[in-house]
């Protein structure tokens, strides 16, 4: 029998829609390299490609308000609380390597500081949850 | 905030899955409710006093409230 615990369908419901997205992600993405690769693409449209896979990932982070909005007001607070943690992480490291760039270390493309933050987040949960006991 | 969740829990043989469903919210929340490590929001803290069939003050310890 499925629950009916609010928290518990608020999960069910964030990783149905989470499922979709990441769907969506990879049908937007594969055509959008697709057509980058192919060539010919010039000026804003091509620009418009190259972004496109990003609406799907709008869709994500709309999940996510979505589940914010759902679960109960301790998931939120460590949902908060982590995902403070992971900014200040964030920052903490973009900032660190941006001077050692100046000491030589190789410029490194935008998506570092997403990968970071994916990780800051995940440590921020960890810390969060080891807080909190539970 | 210190509190009589755990002791209450135990009265009425509830588990703390019990506990949670009937408040509708996480195990993970009662958790951290009995071990005193987060205090409730007030609604929070009056569907419990509803469920236990006591007052807030009997519940929760406002002298370790931080």
């Amino acid at each position: 029998m499925k629950s009916s615990n609010p928290v518990t369908v608020a999960s069910r419901k964030y990783l149905v829609e989470m499922a979709l997205c990441m769907g969506a992600y990879v049908a937007v993405l594969v055509p959008a390299i697709w057509l980058l690769d192919r060539g010919g693409l010039t000026g804003p449209l091509k620009f418009a490609v190259a972004a496109a896979p990003v609406v799907p990932v709008v869709f994500v982070f709309l999940a996510l308000l979505r589940y914010f909005g759902r679960t109960d007001e301790f998931e939120r607070r460590m949902l908060l609380e982590s995902l403070g943690l992971a900014g200040l992480i964030t920052a903490l490291l973009a900032a660190t390597y941006g001077f050692l760039e100046n000491a030589g270390l190789p410029h490194l493309s935008a998506w570092f500081t997403w990968a970071a933050f994916m990780v800051s987040w995940l440590i921020g949960r960890l810390i969060v949850s080891r807080y909190y006991g539970t | 905030m210190n509190n009589r969740i755990r002791v209450l829990r135990a009265e009425h043989d509830w588990s703390q899955a019990e506990v949670a469903d009937r408040l509708g919210v996480a195990r993970q929340t009662v958790v951290a409710l009995e071990a005193g490590k987060y205090a409730p929001s007030l609604p929070l803290a009056f569907k419990i006093s509803k469920l236990f069939g006591k007052p807030v003050e009997e519940i929760f310890d406002a002298e370790s409230a931080t």
